[in-house]
């Protein structure tokens, strides 16, 4: 609705208009506090020692010296340094696997011709609706039985797969919006079939890797229940499964805590601030194209 | 081209690694899921079959689950319909706008990429008895003292308790800006062309609203919807971050379907029953799907 | 030229994958029963606190333990620590039990929870170890058994499944300075206790901190106060008496009566939050186990130990329940059935009973030890003096009601039914689920 009505309205509506436009600012700017507040006062008290914290909860931090102490012990004693790298490890291998085994079978759905094409998107679509709850303990079962327990590629196997609905369905929009010349010009220069996919689909389908990198990458890098259930040994626990618990032998020491809280979501704020803009036109891009 | 683009041995060859890993670890241990839900199955013992047993129970005589069903759909019905409203408002303000729509977007999508665990733990804090809220509540003299105000995550009076609604509202603030991101795709598609004529034809800005842009966004309802339909219903990550584990355990009132998996199958090791549970879970996110695709999208306009 | 570049590409993925195969040999290789790398046997030991950062002195004294037996047997076993929350202990186990992965030694409650590992077979029995070179006699009597002890219904036989590490009684801490302030006396039954609550509540003190967000700490109270009633637990089991007996009614009541001395947040709070209103002295009555001596002193400020009285818990007015029955817990370690190296594990177990670490269970932890150790009574915590009076005068105990009943889901159940009763719900109507527990499972 960005369209401008100038030309048909009067001077009253004008001002009217500009009245409207301040409150819709004013309003935004409102939910704008309500969305970074609660993130700065997590921050602010994170470098507070705890008994400042709990006589005086809101106030901003005095003792200079100390501002970082919650953070060194959260990194170090919390195991949340070796929980970031374990959540970066799987957290990336899932997202070039899952980039390549899905966008290949969105190319062969969008652009290879197989009377099945639609039924297969169809069955990975299905993916998208089913609650991963409801397969965890079959796989934890047989997972156990193959000694993958315990171990990081028995989290990266599930989350490519539980990846590969999304990216399936986002990449199939993107290589169906490739115009069908640049294929043909493709074949008559004696393109084979995977070349047509390295040379032509993935390079034209740049933005849609992005979204689906990225939307693929945070949710893995979050994901708790799997991790939860899977992971025992401390040395290989992820983020989120560290943070729950680290609160425990803590949970009277609440700005080591909040020092914990603000570790686990730094590396993702500072991704979606350098890629903000362009997951949300692609996420824009595929969202319609689908 | 076409006999290229149609040789068999290349469409197997691009489809294959999908196929087979999505089929190994999604569907067929689906498949085990169901058959274990038919069993009497504890850890250290072999699954023993016993048919619909586990469902029997699961409806007639466990309290948890009916806590469970009550909150998992009172999220549901919560979420789709709050998630409609605000992402709709948020979307049709942010594409009324001209300066900072990208900072204002960007600032409301940020919480869908944080970690719910850590975010459930923040908002614990905010809605602590002692820190959060009840301080600045004390601060401003609306309270004699912060620990004598509401007890926002631990009341359980009333047929849906108040921790329930409180968590909630914060799946509300993490999610709504997914949902006001789809709309404003969608809106942003619309041809112009449809909305100067409306207002030849004397249409107000918030008549045309009602009047084109909400059928012609129809589809995105459908499937806006749907995604928070099944993201309420096995929403587990804030409750198990945000709640003591008392108001989870069993007979707590805060159940949710997940959290009923996860008590039933780890802390009593009763994976039969805990299948069973997980299959219910399905089901009821198929029958929802469904259901919102029939009677939302009902029929889509050429734009 | 473009070939290269998908060929590449393939590469890259197959060499990801194998990776990733690489990693799990690796984890496997490494993992729970022990493969030997490099001639040194792997021991896993499983436990409820993280033990680097934990600041419970009895867990600082498990942790001691396993560093003098890692240098001890340096270069032929090494103690590989999993550790979890408390509240997340039994599911991390259970999960590790199905997934074949049981940990070598494991700490575990006598009770429903040790059953739920002794019945099937996944802990091992320990007679033979406990009868070897007089180990058994090192130990107080053989009653410290008695909870670990199992007839023919374990997979195993008859037998000994769980060595205990320390006992820790449930009494009432208190606060010798409020309770001078306001003029209070050591209660001596329920009637008591309500007048010396009634009396700090007047000076402006919060009279007792409780946790009702941690349910098993509120329904400890409720156990002794069932019992004070005259509740006798082998009843509701075999079926002489129901859940809304008039004793488990009038303890309900006696905990609604009790709230009103609760701390406001009590409903919120979880039980490190509750004992910490005690030891920042917020509060002056913890009702809690003796563990948390270890708890106060190893977190609390200096000099606090020596305002701390005890008290057993009151009795009840009017009933004919013996008033000196003890709430007795003690940490047990059993063995995996499937251990790889059971000589290791039970050297380990050992380095939990020797006498630096059961010196260490009564002159830091402030727990009662369980063997014949000689200990110096004047550096131990002051608390503990108290404890093992109380403890002495005690004439039987008995078990936390939640780890006593029929199964864990029906102790939990039980927990959640008193946690109901305290927020004001009535308690014949709170008490509904245990009974529909018991009904649907126990008393078929």
């Amino acid at each position: 609705m960005n369209v401008e009505f100038d030309n048909s309205v009067v001077d009253k509506n004008r001002a009217q208009h500009k009245a409207v436009q301040v409150a819709i600012y004013v309003l935004l700017s409102i939910l704008v506090l309500v969305y970074i507040l609660p993130l700065l006062w997590i921050v602010m008290s994170a470098m507070k020692p705890n008994s400042d914290f709990k006589s005086t909860p809101w106030a901003l931090p005095h003792d200079f010296s100390s501002l970082m102490d919650n953070f060194v012990f959260a990194w170090t004693k919390g195991h949340l340094g070796r929980a970031t790298l374990n959540s970066f490890i799987v957290a990336t291998v899932t997202l070039i696997i899952s980039l390549v085994v899905g966008s290949m079978a969105a190319f062969a759905i969008a652009r290879l011709r197989f009377k099945l094409s639609k039924l297969v998107l169809t069955y990975f679509m299905i993916g998208m609706m089913i609650p991963i709850h409801c397969v965890l303990f079959s796989l934890y079962t047989q997972f156990a039985s193959w000694k993958l327990t315990n171990t990081l590629a028995g989290l990266i196997i599930p989350y490519v797969a539980f990846s590969l609905p999304i990216t399936i369905y986002i990449m199939t929009g993107f290589f169906e919006s490739i115009p069908n010349e640049l294929f043909e010009a493709a074949v008559i220069d004696g393109c084979s079939v995977p070349r047509l996919f390295v040379t032509v689909g993935l390079p034209l389908a740049k933005t849609g890797f992005m979204v689906t990198g990225l939307m693929s990458f945070v949710n893995n890098w979050n994901e708790l229940l799997f991790a939860l259930v899977f992971i025992s040994d401390d040395e290989l626990k992820t983020l989120p499964v560290s943070l729950t618990k680290f609160v425990g032998p803590h949970s009277t020491n609440y700005t080591q805590m909040f020092a914990g809280i603000v570790i686990a979501v730094i590396p993702t704020i500072i991704v979606y601030s350098i890629f903000a803009n362009q997951i949300v036109e692609g996420l824009t891009a595929g969202a319609v194209k689908g | 081209m076409d006999k290229l683009l149609r040789k068999k041995s290349n469409i197997i060859l691009f489809l294959a690694p999908a196929f087979i890993l999505f089929t190994a670890v999604l569907i067929v241990p689906i498949g085990t899921a169901f058959y274990y839900s038919l069993c009497d199955y504890k850890i250290s013992e072999t699954p023993k079959f016993v048919f619909l047993k586990n469902y029997i129970t699961m409806f007639t005589s466990d309290a948890d689950m009916k806590t469970a069903f009550k909150n998992s759909i009172f999220f549901m019905i919560f979420s789709c319909v709050t998630q409609l409203i605000f992402g709709l408002v948020l979307a049709a303000l942010l594409t009324n706008i001209k300066r900072g729509r990208d900072f204002f977007k960007n600032v409301y999508y940020l919480p869908c990429v944080l970690s719910s665990a850590a975010l459930g733990l923040l908002w614990y804090f905010i809605f602590h008895p002692k820190y959060g809220i009840n301080k600045i509540m004390e601060n401003l003299g609306l309270l004699n003292k912060a620990s004598e105000g509401k007890q926002w995550l631990a009341d359980t009076s009333g047929f849906i308790i108040l921790p329930i609604v409180v968590i909630s509202f914060v799946a509300l603030w993490q999610y709504v800006g997914q949902s006001m991101m789809l709309y404003m795709a969608q809106i942003s598609g619309i041809s112009k062309d449809i909305y100067e004529a409306a207002a030849i034809d004397g249409c107000s800005k918030t008549q045309s609203f009602f009047r084109i842009t909400l059928p012609l966004i129809k589809p995105m309802v459908a499937t806006a919807m749907s995604l928070n339909a099944i993201g309420s219903l096995k929403f587990f990550d804030l409750i198990f971050s945000m709640l003591p584990e008392s108001m989870r355990g069993v007979g707590g009132k805060a159940h949710v379907l997940a959290t009923v998996i996860y008590d039933q199958g780890l802390r009593y090791s009763k994976y039969g029953y805990a299948c069973s549970v997980g299959m219910v879970l399905l089901a009821m996110c198929l029958l929802v799907t469904f259901l919102i695709n029939k009677f939302v999208k009902t029929e889509s306009y050429d734009m | 030229m473009k070939m290269k570049k998908f060929l590449s590409l393939a590469v890259t993925s197959v060499l990801t994958v194998s990776m990733l195969a690489g990693c799990t040999s690796g984890g496997s290789d490494g993992g729970n029963n022990g493969g030997a790398s490099g001639g040194v046997q792997e021991l896993t030991f499983m436990v409820w606190d993280d033990l680097d950062a934990s600041e419970d002195l009895i867990s600082k004294g498990y942790k001691d333990s396993i560093e003098r037996f890692n240098k001890d047997y340096e270069g032929k076993y090494h103690v590989k620590v999993v550790s979890t929350n408390l509240e997340e202990y039994y599911t991390k186990l259970n999960a590790e039990v199905a997934a074949g992965n049981t940990p070598d030694v494991f700490i575990v409650s006598p009770g429903p929870n040790l059953n739920d590992y002794v019945l099937p077979g996944t802990a091992a029995k320990l007679d033979d170890y406990l009868n070897a070179d007089g180990w058994k006699g090192t130990f107080t009597s053989d009653a410290v058994f008695a909870g670990g002890t199992y007839g023919a219904e374990a997979a195993g036989g008859a037998g000994i499944y769980a060595i205990p590490l320390n006992i820790a009684a449930a009494c009432v801490f208190y606060n010798t300075e409020m309770f001078a302030d306001a003029g209070a006396s050591v209660p001596k039954t329920y009637s008591e206790l309500l007048t010396a609550c009634q009396k700090l509540k007047d000076k402006g003190y919060t009279p007792i901190t409780i946790s009702a967000g941690t349910a098993w700490c509120l329904s400890m109270v409720a156990g002794y106060l069932c019992d004070r009633n005259g509740l006798n637990l082998q009843d509701v089991k075999d079926h002489k008496t129901d859940w809304n007996d008039a004793k488990v009614i009038n303890a309900g009541k006696q905990i609604q009566e009790l709230s009103q001395y609760f701390q406001d947040t009590a409903v919120s709070d979880d039980n490190d939050v509750a004992t910490a209103a005690f030891y920042d002295g917020e509060a002056a009555i913890l009702i809690q186990g003796s563990w948390a001596i270890g708890q106060i002193n190893g977190s609390g400020p200096e000099g606090f130990a020596d305002k701390v009285g005890v008290f057993a818990f009151p009795a009840v007015d009017g009933s004919s329940a013996d008033p000196n029955r003890v709430i007795a817990k003690s940490d047990s370690l059993a063995m995996s059935a499937t251990s790889k190296c059971p000589e290791g594990a039970i050297a380990l177990i050992k380095y939990f009973v020797d006498d630096t670490a059961q010196k260490y269970t009564a002159e830091v932890g402030g727990k009662i030890p369980v063997t014949k150790v000689q200990y110096d009574e004047s550096v131990a915590p002051p608390e503990l003096s108290y404890v093992m009076d109380v403890f002495k005068n005690a004439s039987a105990t008995f078990g936390f009601y939640n780890e006593s009943l029929a199964d864990t889901e029906a102790g939990a159940t039980f927990d959640s039914c008193f946690v109901e009763i305290f927020k004001g719900t009535d308690p014949a109507e709170a008490l509904k689920p245990i009974q529909e527990y018991y009904e649907n499972n126990v008393w078929k």
